[in-house]
């Protein structure tokens, strides 16, 4: 324990400081959830109640606000002298292996400290895409809906040489405020655009990162100082970037923790290499994997609609499904940045990540909790379960140049960045098996692929059919097209529908699939925030919930090694399918050989 | 037998007509059974299909024996042997050349006017009736057909996305439209009704059915009278009752048993035009061809079930019925009551009408007759607002002054039944209530264990799934979920997954009278209801409908408009339950 602990020397101080008995008594007759989120006045709380990722703290609004009335003065009073009291989510992470018993990283705890405390979001490859399209773009969104701390500072990071205010105009060209809060927003952009700064450094540069931990420190001022660090660079300098980011630039009192992206290694050696890279200089609880679709609102979702609604949980099964279809297409190519992807392909980029990871929560057994660890152990236990997947299980494509309309579209090896006899697949479909006692016999189809007809994400569950159906002389010979489906739309237009047979109104007796619908873009008028925001605030407050651990990851790979090798060794050569099409056929006869049909290709969707 | 053939109020009618009757029909049966079965499918026009492949079941079915395969109908005591009835699927078969007169019974009427003569035109409309057909109206009112057709023609209107040839329509329609003023209980009259139909079925196959759109009282004249009068004797005679079917059980089976004198349960189409509502029907569609459905349908998944029936508007100067009878006996104890047999019986063997009915008079076999303590009384009162002043229900000047009719009542009802023991049935029906809607609400069991529980608050049965069939208006179906709110935090709310009707079909939904006229054109039983369970439904209510009338049980008054007695609520929470309509989600 103290071996793995010693690299973080961030936070042995904060557990003295939280023992304040005095505090303790005061809010001993309280839920313990309610605790953190009054001790600093209105404001806060209310912002806490809007981001929040804690179910309990809605509710408990008016207690907050009546407990404040009461104590509010001496709350106030007391957390500027103490530390946020230790709450349940501590005993939590007491089981983790990895935990070190001085760690503080309370996620309430650290924004207990918010009026003393301070948060330090250092983007490492600050001029790359993601950190302009999606990073820093969330992080106004956080700033702007007020769920970033009181004290926080932005620093973007990256070898090319720009001033705070170069950097600052590069930003600002991508931010954009919610459709439904344009209120203030050239201001609120201005105040953001203040925070930011910006340091260039070589990502293998000890010296560079000790700057930069001046920089920092200076802005931190003496406050307790929380460290975000979010690696946006090529996967090659992740190892250098965290090596030099731990050993100059951590926080010294507060914790200090690290995004990494995919790709998490090209399978199961070189990923085990990277996460052994990794925790050489950084623990297991410092290291947040993104997987960007589990911060999608929908993703989210799955698990509310499962466990929250008794209507699915028994029909969650091999009783009643007969196969779950995880689908997700582009409608564009590689566009001329084939590099990357060629180097990878579709099966590493979105399936073994994306689409396994709802996979995995699709399909797991009801967690003890909704705590992180909780989750990740089922998630595990059915990564674990499953069978390894068999390349005539696999159908691989790529797609080629097509004419339409008049405009020409490319083929993948018409790309200037990808080598003209590459055999990368661009599209791949799956079938994957859980052996375990709910889902034996059920297949699992995935399906990815780049320049399709359409951009979507969903979920499809197909379930059986209705045994000895009094209807059946309504239906046809293929008993099987009129099955219920249940339809996760994870993008675009979010969307949960349920297809149920239904009579047509009218004196005959025909019958239709109708939807029972529920279109968030007609129920919800909030505009649904973006996966990166939920994310990079999970990570600042600690929670892990929607990050790969290690041990996940390895399974993951496990899973998907053995079968990229075999194509890769073999050279499989992909089914070649036009730009802007349905896919290769193949895809119809892998699902055939299992008795299932894609429910995007049917003539009612 | 004997004796009840010489019951005093079934005047037993001239043994000559009787056997003339009896020979006539049995040779017409004779020819029918040469019919070739292969014509039954050349039927009227192309969108006829479902129906006739439905109905073709029933066909094979009748045809092994002329009867229908279950003991429960054989065992109705048909004390009129009368094979007519037995070949009413036949001679749908045989179109070229046969005709079908429907006459209706109380043409002067309200329900004639408005209901029915609409839901023929609407029939005719759409190439649902033969291509033979002739329509009588029949009351005591002198009139010509030429004023009958000017009395129908103003309730006449086209479905709004057909607006097509509409007048053509009509006037076509009106062409065969006829009228004969007669007594309802002169047999000489029908006889007279009988030449003129004679005269327009032009010698061909003749089919009757009757419409009877009389008061009660007069039911068994008429159907003596057009046993004896005017019974087809090529074709079937079929007579549509509507209810009140009696007071209460010995009323009600003392006139299933003068119209069985007259009658064959085969004849008898007992009407309860909710069967014949759109959502009613999908109900047994929605359980019996989704999976999703079918395993929650049991006291495991559902906690309990509302059937909800409300108008916003009282009497209003018509109470002279009502006021004999009663919400209860108005709606709940036939409507509401037929909804819940089809909501909680076991799958059928079929679709047949025969089996669903079997399945329905087992559940209402399977319930308790009804406690006092189980139910709720109201009465409304008058009640101003916004300077508009409604009259309470004794206001009504049709209305006895010291009337303790209801006007509203709640009720909950239990089935002892493997399926449903435990689970509260909860019935309501109000008239001068703040809306006007007709739905059934299944309230699901909260989930066990929920591990979002601490997003609910303290009371975890506020957050459980719902499915609302919305009969009237609008109709829809919604399931409530629990749906984590699109944001950052985590909160989770109900929302609906939604069918609205009005969005997802373009068709308008006819009318539960055409679906019901086509039925009992088409010997279409399933929504028609049989005498057992008209029996069994009188036992569940006449020990209560008694209890309250012996004992003058006040109701509890509520103001016009308003939602209801109080009482209805402490009813539902003694069976820990929250009436699905009141919460201010809808």
């Amino acid at each position: 324990m103290s071996a793995l602990s010693s690299p973080n020397h961030c936070c042995s101080s904060s557990s003295s400081l939280h023992s304040s008995i005095g505090f303790h008594q005061i809010h001993k007759n309280i839920p313990f959830s309610v605790i953190p989120h009054k001790i600093f006045g209105s404001k806060n709380v209310s912002f806490r109640s809007k981001c929040s990722p804690l179910p309990d703290v809605l509710l408990m609004q008016d207690v907050i606000s009546k407990f404040l009335n009461c104590l509010g003065a001496l709350a106030t009073k007391l957390v500027a002298t103490n530390e946020g009291p230790p709450l349940p989510k501590e005993l939590k992470e007491g089981l983790l292996t990895v935990n070190p018993p001085e760690e503080d990283e309370n996620p309430i705890d650290s924004d207990a400290k918010d009026a003393n405390s301070t948060v330090s979001i250092t983007i490492v490859g600050a001029s790359g895409d993601l950190a302009k399209k999606k990073i820093f773009p969330a992080l106004f969104a956080l700033y702007y809906e007020d769920c970033l701390p009181e004290h926080f500072t932005i620093f973007g990071y990256a070898r090319s040489k720009m001033t705070d205010a170069e950097l600052r105009n590069m930003v600002s060209k991508t931010l954009t405020c919610r459709i439904d809060k344009r209120e203030n927003c050239g201001e609120k952009m201005e105040q953001f655009l203040k925070r930011c700064f910006y340091h260039s450094g070589n990502y293998d540069s000890e010296e560079n990162f000790a700057e930069l931990d001046r920089k920092l420190k200076e802005h931190e001022a003496g406050r307790i100082s929380n460290r975000l660090f979010y690696l946006s660079i090529p996967p090659n300098i992740f190892v250098d970037a965290v090596k030099y980011a731990s050993l100059s630039a951590s926080s010294v009192n507060g914790w200090t923790r690290v995004i990494v992206e995919k790709p998490f290694g090209r399978d199961s050696e070189s990923s085990a290499a990277l996460t052994r890279s990794l925790k050489q200089y950084l623990e297991e609880e410092q290291i947040f994997r993104i997987d960007h679709y589990l911060g999608k609102e929908l993703v989210e979702n799955l698990s509310v609609l499962r466990f929250s609604n008794l209507i699915f949980e028994p029909l969650w099964s091999r009783k009643y499904i007969r196969n779950v279809q995880l689908i997700f297409s582009e409608d564009f190519g590689t566009e001329g940045r084939g590099g990357y992807f060629d180097h990878y392909g579709i099966i590493r980029d979105i399936m073994q990540n994306h689409l396994l990871q709802i996979l995995a929560l699709f399909a797991m057994e009801t967690p003890v909790s909704l705590d992180a660890e909780d989750i990740r152990n089922e998630k595990v236990k059915v990564l674990r379960s499953m069978r390894p997947i068999r390349v005539d299980d696999v159908v691989v494509g790529q797609y080629k140049s097509h004419t339409r309309g008049g405009q020409s579209f490319p083929g993948y090896t018409d790309d200037k960045t990808v080598p003209k006899d590459s055999l990368t697949p661009t599209f791949a479909a799956a079938a994957l098996f859980i052996d375990n006692a709910r889902w034996d016999g059920v297949p699992f189809l995935m399906k990815a692929g780049k320049a399709l007809q359409d951009k979507r994400t969903e979920i499809r569950v197909q379930f059986r059919r209705v045994p000895g159906n009094l209807y059946n002389r309504n239906f046809g010979t293929d008993l099987d097209r009129a099955t219920n489906e249940l339809v996760i739309r994870v993008q675009p237009d979010e969307a949960i529908y349920l297809k149920i047979n239904n009579k047509v109104p009218g004196l005959g007796m025909k019958l239709d699939r109708s939807n029972l619908n529920l279109l968030y873009k007609a129920r919800y008028s909030k505009e649904i925030p973006d996966a990166y925001e939920r994310l990079v605030l999970d990570a600042i407050e600690g929670e892990r919930r929607l990050f790969i651990r290690s041990d996940e990851l390895d399974a993951a790979w496990l899973l998907f090694s053995p079968v990229l090798n075999e194509i890769e060794e073999k050279k499989v050569i992909p089914e070649y399918y036009p730009y802007g099409s349905r896919g290769p056929v193949g895809a119809h006869y892998l699902a055939a050989r299992y008795n299932v049909k894609w429910g995007d290709m049917g003539v009612d969707e | 037998m004997a004796k009840l053939l010489s019951n005093p109020c079934c005047y037993s009618s001239s043994s000559t007509t009787f056997s003339c009757f009896h020979n006539e029909s049995l040779c017409s049966s004779r020819n029918l059974a040469a019919v070739p079965i292969s014509s039954h499918f050349s039927k009227w026009a192309p969108n006829n299909f479902t129906r006739i492949q439905l109905r073709s079941s029933n066909f094979e079915l009748r045809s092994s024996n002329g009867y229908p395969l279950n003991a429960v109908s054989l065992q109705d005591e048909g004390s009129v042997d009368n094979p007519l009835a037995e070949e009413a699927n036949f001679s749908d078969s045989a179109e070229g050349d046969s005709t079908l007169s429907i006459t209706v019974v109380g043409a002067s009427g309200d329900l004639a006017k408005k209901k029915i003569f609409p839901a023929l035109f609407a029939l005719y409309y759409e190439g649902w009736l033969p291509e033979n057909f002739v329509i009588f109206g029949y009351s005591r009112t002198n009139m010509s057909d030429e004023e009958l057709r000017n009395m129908i023609s103003r309730t006449l209107t086209c479905r709004i996305d057909q607006r097509e040839n509409c007048d053509d329509k009509m006037t076509q329609f009106l062409k065969r439209c006829f009228y004969h003023s007669g007594q309802y209980n002169s047999e000489e009259h029908f006889l007279e009704l009988d030449c003129k139909l004679k005269e327009k079925e032009g010698g061909g196959l003749s089919n009757r059915l009757f419409y009877l759109s009389v008061p009660p009282n007069i039911f068994v004249d008429v159907a003596r009278c057009v046993s004896t009068g005017a019974s087809s004797t090529t074709g079937w005679t079929r007579v549509i009752v509507e209810k009140p079917f009696g007071r209460d059980s010995e009323s009600s089976r003392e006139l299933t048993r003068c119209l069985k004198q007259y009658l064959s349960e085969d004849q008898i189409f007992r009407i309860d035009h909710y069967l014949g509502k759109e959502l009613v029907e999908n109900l047994s569609v929605l359980r019996f061809s989704n999976l999703v459905f079918e395993p929650l349908w049991s006291r495991d998944y559902i906690r309990n079930v509302q059937f909800i029936f409300s108008e916003d508007f009282g009497t209003e100067g018509r109470g002279g019925y009502f006021d004999n009878y009663g919400i209860i006996r108005d709606i709940m104890q036939n409507h509401l009551l037929q909804i819940l047999a089809l909501f909680a019986m076991e799958t059928p063997v079929s679709l047949d009408a025969e089996d669903i009915r079997n399945e329905k008079v087992k559940v209402l076999r399977s319930m308790k007759p009804l406690l006092l303590e189980d139910v709720v009384v109201g009465q409304y009162k008058g009640h101003s607002k916004g300077g508009k002043t409604y009259l309470g229900y004794t206001d009504d000047p049709t209305v006895p002054n010291n009337s303790v009719t209801p006007t509203f009542a709640a009720a909950a009802l239990f089935i002892n039944n493997a399926r449903w023991d435990g689970v509260p049935f909860l019935m309501k029906a109000g008239k001068a209530l703040h809306t006007r809607r007709a739905e059934i609400r299944v309230q699901f069991r909260h989930v066990p264990g929920n591990l979002y529980k601490h997003t609910f608050g303290t009371d975890l049965d506020l957050a459980t799934n719902e499915l609302v069939l919305r009969v009237q208006p609008d109709e829809a179906i919604y399931l409530k979920v629990n749906n984590k709110v699109p944001g950052l935090g985590m909160r989770l709310d109900r929302s609906d997954l939604n069918l609205l009707y009005k969005a997802r079909y373009t068709r308008e939904i006819p009318d539960a009278y055409e679906r019901l006229l086509l039925d009992a054109i088409e010997g279409e039983r399933r929504l028609f209801i049989r005498s057992d369970e008209l029996d069994a439904a009188w036992a569940l209510f006449t020990p209560l409908l008694r209890e309250l009338e012996d004992r003058k049980i006040a109701p509890e008054l509520y103001p016009y408009g308003s939602r209801g007695p109080v009482g209805a609520h402490y009813l539902a929470a003694k069976h820990n339950v929250r009436w699905g309509d009141l919460t201010g989600e809808d």
